[in-house]
């Protein structure tokens, strides 16, 4: 590769971007809205207390997007269309239902996340959602969104800045390593939600569906695949480090002073170490950002994935009236979205960590279908699962499930585990 | 044709069919309709067996139904107790194995993507409509045509009542061509001919849409000149990936039989290696040409010409022109201008097709020519050559260096595709990183 710096910035921020693969791409946009509030969150009412979980989590969340990259390499199809191949109209129905519910709250956490910085900066969340939606829609309908998009993907790399944060906030390092280290546990609602929240924001069922259809999307075949799946391991081991950091600088910054995060003004706080009083400016700007990354990706991509898979036209090259069942089912994703942000009083903060929370709940039903679909040997051939990620994954399910039991048991009849 | 005495009769649903209770002539239980097998090899598939239990992997002969209706499917002949595998009874020459000539319908055909010719489109089953007929005496199950609609799938799931009043989206089964490998056993002979007919550009769009391994089968199942023209007419993205995906020998002889333009296009978006290579095993006259056409700015009328074009001296004849035109004309991309040239190939004049029909035969072309052309010189943009062919009607514009020499021509086809918003493929969110780059440009 010729030196960037010979190429002028323009070019280089091309170079650059046509580097990353999918499996970066989808790390990137891991970290949205909901992904941000949520480490927030974590790291605000349970101080260092989950960052034990980041490890075994970055194991998960390299098994399962790994699995859903090779399906794609090796079979060339999405994941929708093998589950329906596979298992027919009843189960491909179950699971869209699920992916539908899950996305939806991705999606209404997106515009929460576009209301709550848009707020930061004293403007109405009256008048920026609806205008957003507006400008994701349109830029949708009018086909010209991929160069904006990527703009946004690039902006992405802002949060890095909370390593540094994280730093200068000089938080406990010997808590930190101990927490890190030693896994603790608890039974209490607030520490399982958040728990369930926090594997459901890192590990998402959407994008099991979209880095597979990225991989197919970019022809890659199992002859290129070992550069994918490198690609993929550092998206998911940067995705779960730029997380780790933010949960640990708002343990040093918020859980040290007994803050806690109602909207996003305290969640900047985070910030306040590296930015000083333009912290909220930072903040702002990292969610705006992010929340409008996903939301012009998520209604989109979850459209295509119903319509493909229900054998129905779908897809931006075509036209409304060629494909008027992927179009109506976009615009009502948005303004869906949209809309429930708009009902007054609605808390920000929390539709951003219980949409997170959801996602860890209907987890286990795309996993149980992708572990069934990549053990059979007449889809995969020779490359199905090795043994130990059979265990890893089987394990992630069955955690999720337990976890989620667990809570529902707890919330219905408290101080059961007490 | 006995037409008349083909009458179709009682149309139902596989969907509906599935599950179906299966009994004996006594009556008794023998298992439930999991599945069918067919025989393609005419237009319309003919149901030759059927499957009565999950894991056994044996059929009865459709000749043993006696009766199909609502109520389940009676069998002709007497089972003593259920039938189990590996059960050796004197009822086995009943059960028979798949056939290497059929294929199983709900395992191999629903759910599945299929092309439909008719709407030279892939659609996905959502359900299979069968029907008995009857000519004569004998009396067929067959498949008439595929549910692609949205009725299909809520029959599936038994909910159709939701959609009573929405009119059913089927394809008649004679539109149906198959995608899966399975299909290759089949004797196709009567199929095969009509992916061929298919536009180029609608087998195109067929193309992009579907995975790699379907691709590779079907460029396969297509004849030579179909499938060249086919990729032509793709888009890049999917060009780059089918050359990339094929050994390089087979590579370089597609791309040595594509117009140089595409050629170039394609050969612009692979590392410069992997170019090299496929141009080290193309004809050295084609990989000139196509090399010629790398060298041009991406976005100017260079860039967007293609070198294969008609050119005659001033010195011949009419009626000698159109001798030599009748060879040339099956592969040139266009032959409605002649383009004129001296011995050093500066451009002298043009003779259109019209001039030269209405030219008295002797006449040479250098007296018939027209002198003022317009034409484009190699490094002006897109937008001018947009503007030349839209203020001077043409159908293709001749590209010439400083001292006028004929580099190449530019089709109205070509200028077109440039007019045209690129919508193509769902780029824009699943992998807006890769794709978004231009053809050719930034590769310095």
């Amino acid at each position: 590769m010729k030196a960037l710096w010979k190429i002028g910035p323009l070019r280089g921020l091309l170079l650059f971007l046509a580097i990353m693969g999918p499996g970066i791409i989808t790390a990137n946009v891991d970290n949205d809205a909901g992904g941000i509030a949520t480490y927030s969150v974590t790291g605000a009412t349970l101080g260092y207390k989950l960052l034990w979980v980041f490890i075994p989590m970055t194991l998960a969340l390299i098994v399962i997007q790994e699995m859903s990259a090779r399906m794609g390499a090796v079979t060339g199809k999405g994941l929708s269309d093998l589950i329906r191949e596979r298992f027919g109209v009843r189960v491909i129905l179950l699971v869209m239902v699920v992916l539908l519910m899950a996305n939806l709250g991705n999606t209404v956490s997106e515009f929460a996340g576009v209301a709550a910085s848009t707020e930061l900066l004293g403007i109405s969340k009256y008048i920026a959602v609806p205008v957003v939606a507006l400008i994701v829609w349109w830029m949708v309908i009018a086909g010209s969104h991929k160069n904006v998009e990527r703009a946004f993907l690039f902006a992405s790399a802002l949060y890095l800045l909370y390593i540094p944060s994280t730093f200068m906030a000089r938080p406990d390092w010997s808590q930190v390593a101990g927490h890190l280290a030693m896994p603790s546990f608890s039974f209490e609602p607030v520490y399982l939600t958040i728990l369930i929240g926090l594997i459901g924001t890192t590990i998402a069922p959407w994008m099991q569906f979209y880095i597979q259809s990225a991989v197919v999307e970019k022809g890659i075949t199992v002859r290129e695949y070992k550069y994918t799946r490198l690609d993929v391991i550092l998206g998911c081991f940067m995705t779960c480090l730029i997380a780790a950091f933010i949960v640990t600088a708002s343990a040093a910054t918020l859980n040290a002073h007994d803050i806690h995060i109602e909207t996003a003004r305290e969640a900047a706080l985070a910030f306040r170490p590296l930015a000083g009083r333009w912290a909220y400016l930072l903040f702002a700007f990292g969610l705006f950002n992010a929340s409008l990354l996903s939301a012009s990706i998520l209604p989109l991509s979850t459209a295509y994935y119903i319509c493909e898979a229900l054998g129905l036209e779908a897809g931006i090259d075509k036209r409304w009236n060629e494909a008027p069942v992927f179009y109506w089912m976009y615009t009502v994703f948005v303004a869906v979205g949209a809309g429930i942000i708009m009902i007054p009083g609605i808390p920000l903060f929390g539709v951003m960590l219980w949409s997170q929370v959801a996602n860890g709940v209907l987890l286990p039903f795309v996993l149980i279908f992708i572990l069934n679909l990549v053990n059979n040997k007449d889809i995969m051939g020779s490359y199905t699962n090795s043994r130990g990620f059979n265990a890893v994954s089987w394990a992630t399910t069955a955690i999720m499930i337990a976890l989620t039991l667990t809570l529902v048991a707890i919330t219905i009849f408290p101080g059961l585990l007490a | 044709m006995e037409k008349e005495k083909i009458r179709a009769q009682r149309e139902f649903f596989l969907s509906r069919a599935l599950g179906k209770p299966i009994y004996d002539r006594a009556g008794r239980s023998v298992g439930r309709l999991r599945d069918m097998a067919v025989r393609w090899d005419n237009h319309y598939p003919r149901v030759t067996g059927i499957k009565y239990a999950k894991d056994v992997q044996m059929l009865i002969g459709i000749d043993q139904i006696e009766r199909w209706d609502e109520s389940g499917i009676r069998l002709g002949v007497a089972f003593p107790g259920k039938l189990r595998p590996g059960s050796k009874g004197e009822q086995r020459p009943l059960l028979r194995p798949l056939s290497k000539e059929e294929i199983y319908v709900s395992k191999w055909l629903l759910d599945k993507q299929i092309i439909d010719t008719k709407g030279s489109k892939l659609v996905r089953v959502n359900d299979i409509m069968l029907a008995w007929i009857e000519s004569g005496t004998a009396r067929e199950l067959i498949l008439v045509a595929v549910d692609v609609g949205v009725r299909g799938l809520l029959r599936r799931i038994g909910a159709e009542a939701l959609v009573r009043g929405r009119a059913q989206n089927l394809v008649d089964w004679k539109y149906i061509k198959p995608l899966e490998s399975r299909m290759e056993s089949l004797r196709l002979t009567l199929e095969r001919p009509s992916l061929n007919e298919l536009h180029p550009a609608d087998l195109a769009d067929i193309i992009e849409d579907l995975d790699s391994a379907s691709r590779t089968r079907l460029l396969a199942g297509l004849d030579r000149q179909t499938a060249i023209e086919a990729l032509t007419e793709a888009d890049i993205d999917t060009q780059v990936e089918i050359i990339t995906g094929m050994d390089s020998a087979r590579a370089s002889k597609l791309l040595a039989e594509m117009p140089p333009d595409e050629a170039a296009d394609i050969l612009g978006e692979l590392p410069e290696e992997k170019s090299g290579e496929l141009l080290g095993l193309m004809d050295r006259e084609e990989a000139e040409d196509v090399r010629e056409l790398m060298e041009y700015e991406e976005n100017t009328a260079g860039a967007l010409m293609t070198n294969e074009f008609i050119a005659f001296p001033a010195d011949i004849t009419a009626e000698e022109c159109i001798d030599r035109l009748r060879e040339l004309a099956p592969s040139a991309e266009t032959v409605y201008y002649l383009y004129i040239v001296d011995h050093r190939e500066v451009l002298k004049g043009v003779v259109t097709l019209r001039d030269l029909i209405v030219a008295p035969p002797r006449a040479e072309l250098g007296a018939i020519m027209r002198t003022r052309i317009v034409s484009a010189r190699a490094g002006d943009n897109v937008k001018r050559v947009q503007e030349m062919v839209a203020k001077y009607d043409l159908l293709a514009l001749p590209v010439v260096d400083d001292q006028s020499v004929l580099l190449g021509i530019i089709t109205v086809d070509d200028v077109m595709e440039t007019v045209l918003p690129d919508r193509s493929g769902l780029e824009s969110f699943t992998d807006f990183m890769t794709r978004g780059r231009s053809r050719r440009g930034w590769r310095a």
